[in-house]
């Protein structure tokens, strides 16, 4: 009950699914736990160093970050040698000792530079704790659940940061700054029972969400051990993480040159007297931004405008502020630019930044990830900040320089760097998409795609057929022989096919017309095959008007029966006029053998019908499609004659009084054609179409895509369809229902991506679809995802309606 | 190429000696002969193709209009000892199905009463 009343209330905000709620307001208030003494600490850090440093003195406290390294390396074989629950206990306990000894060097010495060691240990407080969060996040949510629920509990941080500011501002006005670290300490103590109680609850909501891998509260099981060099190679062999490395490094630089910028302007100003608590409350007040930002917009903010938009947005605000700051400098305004341009630096980073930067390390594969989020998070972040420090004291030093304004200077130098931190993020958000994509192996191809691919089936057709033509007459065999050898086919293993006979223990030859004939039968068969000077004189011999004379009145005589041979001979005269001139008289004869009652008759009549290609025999194939019989042989006949019959085969198709096998059969060839016109005929017919055959229509049309994307159909038409059919597979039952859509989406999208999330979402398991809800996300228009998305949810990893 | 005539129980005998081929310039064809023999009422011919050692389309035709021109005067033109390759590209033409084809001369004129 109360289980059922805590998901009531919070998915009224949040956009969590059952047996989701527990884990998220318990991530929810670790995240709350950790970012409130963070926030403490690195006010203490500001406000200290700029009373016994001064801001001069800053760019040497960016440049200890790089004593980071050493920590993560460290960090790095500890998470392999513990469980994650241990591990992060035991971080927790750490610094919170340390804490309370920090507190006490503050208390008991006067040493300035203590305030540059207590730097030190700030940034690596900040970079553990931090990352060991989010690996977790990681190990327990897929991309489409961390999308939903990214900005819930990420907002749990942001009011701990928001509590932590406002204590500090209070609480250091009161009492010594370094007191607060007990405070700090506290918060310690009470995120440890919340790690503790979010493994016990993983292990009892762990198989209700998402794909939670047990493993996360355990060693990784695919874990080796691995050093800092390790994690180096795994991020420098993989262009995605390089280039997340990348965006990460620019970023931080950024971020040190913006804060040198502000922190600058603010140790500067008279009007400040104590700066701890000011920090404290600035820090408390830019959350409360990124807290409402986070809460209600984030989430929605990246499922509406995608992730490049949200990758785009915190460094192209900062290029105002920039650009705004330089024009104040001077001027009484200019503290209030300078804490806006570092709030917003901070209130956007928390928020849909990081957000972002997190959804970017879903689909990298779980033994890559880990090592990943050491070097880029650990690491290299806080890397780019001892670079940005080194930069800015090459910028606040350099001869050339002195002569401008520093804080020009450093804007310019701001501007550029956020110039390429925007292109980069651009290109991300493209292998992004590729990264997702790698995600979704292709499970299968079309079949016919792969058959006309993979195997010559007109070639084993007419193999087949010479064999057989072997059985039933010498001049059958002939015709076949001559057919293959003008046409090339007569290779050496299909000589030694044909040559095969029974004493070789292959195919029967079984001759039961030559029993007893007289005719010859020439020995050494393989000698006597066709050549190319024989296949010659034999076209010569068919246009001779003496030969068209001789044949004329044997072939009327088979036609009527008068002939010997019976439906032998009638198949050898179909064959022969196959293979004659277009114009051949004797093609008029095709008429009565296309209406043979003999299905072997027909095949050859057809198929010589489809090689002289005269319409005259059209309409008596596309009849014959009816026939299940005799459908194979007139389709290809019909296939033969390509876009020349385009429009009669339209015009069965849209005759909803022809059988439903011939528009069937009609919409199938239209899809064989495949060029512009066919499509339109295609699409016009779909629309015209209720019931029947809107399948087939749609099958040609995905064909045609298939096969020729060079072929564009008109998108607000396929759309419109796909508008009105939701509803129909909305009532469906089976996700097979679903097809349909998808077809209609591959006709004017990407369709292999549009085919690779289909068959994933068949496979229904929560990680296939979730991944494949990704793939699309890129892939479709909003109104697109507003209908499919619900159905695919439905339709998904947790069973059908 | 030579064609020789000669005759055996009634039946007219054309050994084709050479190559039947359109480039052959000759005085007379093969055609005309047979012509030449339907004209003095001798109606069965056999062309008798034993040391043809090359025949071309050209070659078919005039076969083929001997044919023609034999069975519109209700006589019979029949054919013996033809190479692999040509009775291959009869039997591709189907012309096997409308000239009588024998492997041997005895044979041949045996059919020439059977029928």
């Amino acid at each position: 009950m109360a289980k059922r009343r805590l998901f009531r209330v919070l998915s009224a905000v949040v956009k969590v699914k059952p047996g989701e709620e527990r884990v998220a307001i318990l991530l929810f208030f670790y995240f709350f736990l950790i970012t409130a003494p963070f926030t403490i600490v690195k006010s203490v850090r500001q406000g200290s160093f700029l009373d016994d440093l001064g801001a001069n003195n800053l760019p040497y406290a960016y440049a200890t970050a790089i004593l980071v390294g050493l920590v993560v390396a460290l960090h790095a074989r500890l998470q392999t040698r513990l469980s994650r629950r241990s591990l992060l206990v035991s971080t927790l306990a750490f610094f919170l000792l340390t804490a309370l000894i920090f507190e006490t060097l503050f208390a008991e010495t006067d040493w300035k530079w203590l305030s540059l060691v207590y730097w030190f240990w700030a940034n690596i407080f900040a970079v553990v704790i931090t990352t060991q969060f989010w690996i977790l996040v990681n190990d327990i949510f897929n991309p489409r659940e961390a999308k939903r629920l990214i900005g819930f509990f990420g907002s749990g941080g942001i009011l701990g940061g928001v509590v932590g500011g406002l204590l500090t501002g209070v609480l250091a006005r009161a009492a010594p700054a370094h007191q607060l670290l007990f405070l700090v300490g506290a918060f310690l103590l009470a995120c440890g029972g919340c790690v503790l109680a979010l493994f016990v609850r993983l292990r009892k909501d762990g198989e209700l969400i998402a794909s939670y891998r047990p493993a996360a509260g355990t060693k990784a099981p695919e874990a080796p051990e691995v050093g800092f060099r390790d994690c180096a190679r795994s991020v420098g062999k993989s262009p995605y993480l390089k280039l997340l490395a990348a965006v990460v490094l620019v970023a931080g630089i950024v971020s040190t040159f913006v804060d040198w910028q502000s922190m600058s302007i603010i140790s500067g100003a008279e009007k400040i007297s104590n700066r701890t608590s000011f920090f404290g409350y600035f820090n408390a007040g830019l959350l409360v931004f990124a807290f409402i930002f986070q809460l209600v917009l984030t989430s929605r903010f990246i499922e509406r405008f995608g992730l490049r938009t949200g990758l785009l947005v915190y460094p192209a605000l900062l290029l105002l502020g920039t650009a705004g700051l330089a024009l104040a400098a001077g001027g009484a305004g200019v503290l209030l630019v300078a804490v806006s341009l570092k709030g917003g630096d901070k209130a956007l980073s928390y928020s849909i930044q990081q957000s972002s930067r997190e959804l970017l390390y879903i689909p990298v594969p779980p033994g890559e990830k880990y090592k990943a989020k050491i070097f880029i998070d650990m690491f290299l972040n806080r890397l780019s900040k001892s670079f940005g420090g080194g930069i800015l004291l090459l910028l606040l030093l350099l001869p050339i320089l002195q002569g401008y304004r520093h804080v020009y200077v450093v804007a310019a130098a701001t501007c550029v760097a956020l110039v390429i931190w925007m292109a980069l993020n651009v290109r991300l958000s493209g292998a992004y998409v590729h990264a997702v994509r790698d995600n979704l192996a292709k499970k299968w191809e079309r079949a016919d795609g792969v058959l006309a691919g993979q195997a010559d089936v007109g070639l084993a057709k007419l193999v087949v057929d010479t064999l057989e033509s072997r059985k039933r007459s010498p001049e059958l065999f002939a015709l076949h022989l001559y057919e293959m050898a003008k046409a090339n086919r007569l290779t050496p293993e299909v000589r030694q096919l044909l040559s095969l006979t029974e004493t070789d223990g292959g195919l029967s030859v079984g001759h039961p017309i030559l029993d007893g004939d007289e005719r010859p039968w020439i020995p050494g068969f393989e000698t006597a095959m066709p050549t190319a000077d024989v296949t010659k004189e034999i076209e010569e011999v068919f246009a001779l008007d003496s030969y068209k004379t001789v044949m004329a009145d044997y072939a009327g005589r088979v036609v009527e029966g008068a002939a010997a041979g019976g439906e032998v001979g009638r198949m050898e005269l179909a064959k022969a006029i196959g293979l004659m001139e277009k114009t051949s008289p004797l093609a008029a004869k095709l008429e009565d053998l296309l209406d043979d009652p003999s299905p072997r008759v027909f095949q050859y009549a057809a198929e010589a019908a489809g090689k002289l290609g005269r319409r005259e025999f059209v309409p008596i194939l596309v009849h014959k499609l009816a026939d299940a019989h005799l459908q194979d042989d007139a389709r290809s006949a019909l296939e033969r004659f390509g876009p020349a019959i385009t429009g009669t085969l339209s015009d069965y198709l849209l005759d909803p009084a022809e059988a439903v096998d011939v528009r069937r059969e009609a919409a199938r060839l239209l899809g064989q054609v495949a060029n512009a016109e066919s499509a339109a005929l295609l699409l016009e017919a779909l629309a015209a179409e209720k019931d029947g055959v809107e399948t087939d229509i749609l099958d040609a049309l995905d064909w045609i895509r298939s096969n020729k994307p060079e072929v564009i159909l008109p998108r607000e038409v396929v759309l419109e369809h796909f508008a009105g059919d939701v509803a129909t597979v909305a009532a469906a039952k089976d996700p097979s229902a679903l097809l349909h859509l998808f077809k209609l989406l591959g006709l004017v999208y990407d369709h292999d991506d549009v085919f690779r999330a289909y068959q994933n979402v068949l496979k229904r398991t929560k990680d296939s679809v979730a991944y494949a809800v990704e793939l699309l996300d890129f892939s479709v228009d909003q109104e697109v995802k507003d209908k499919l998305f619900p159905l695919l949810e439905r339709f998904g990893a947790r069973g059908d309606a | 190429m030579v064609i020789n005539r000669r005759e055996n129980k009634g039946v007219v005998i054309f050994d084709i000696d050479g190559e039947i081929k359109r480039t052959d310039v000759m005085d007379v064809t093969l055609h005309q002969l047979v012509k030449t023999e339907l004209e003095s009422s001798r109606k069965n011919i056999l062309l008798n193709f034993a040391d043809v050692a090359f025949i071309d389309s050209f070659g078919v035709g005039e076969i083929l209009a001997s044919y023609i021109s034999t069975h519109n005067l209700g006589g019979q033109l029949k054919l013996a000892r033809i190479s692999k390759k040509l009775f291959l590209i009869f039997q591709v033409t189907m012309l096997t199905k409308v000239l009588d084809i024998f492997d041997e001369e005895d044979t041949a004129l045996r059919s020439f009463f059977h029928d």
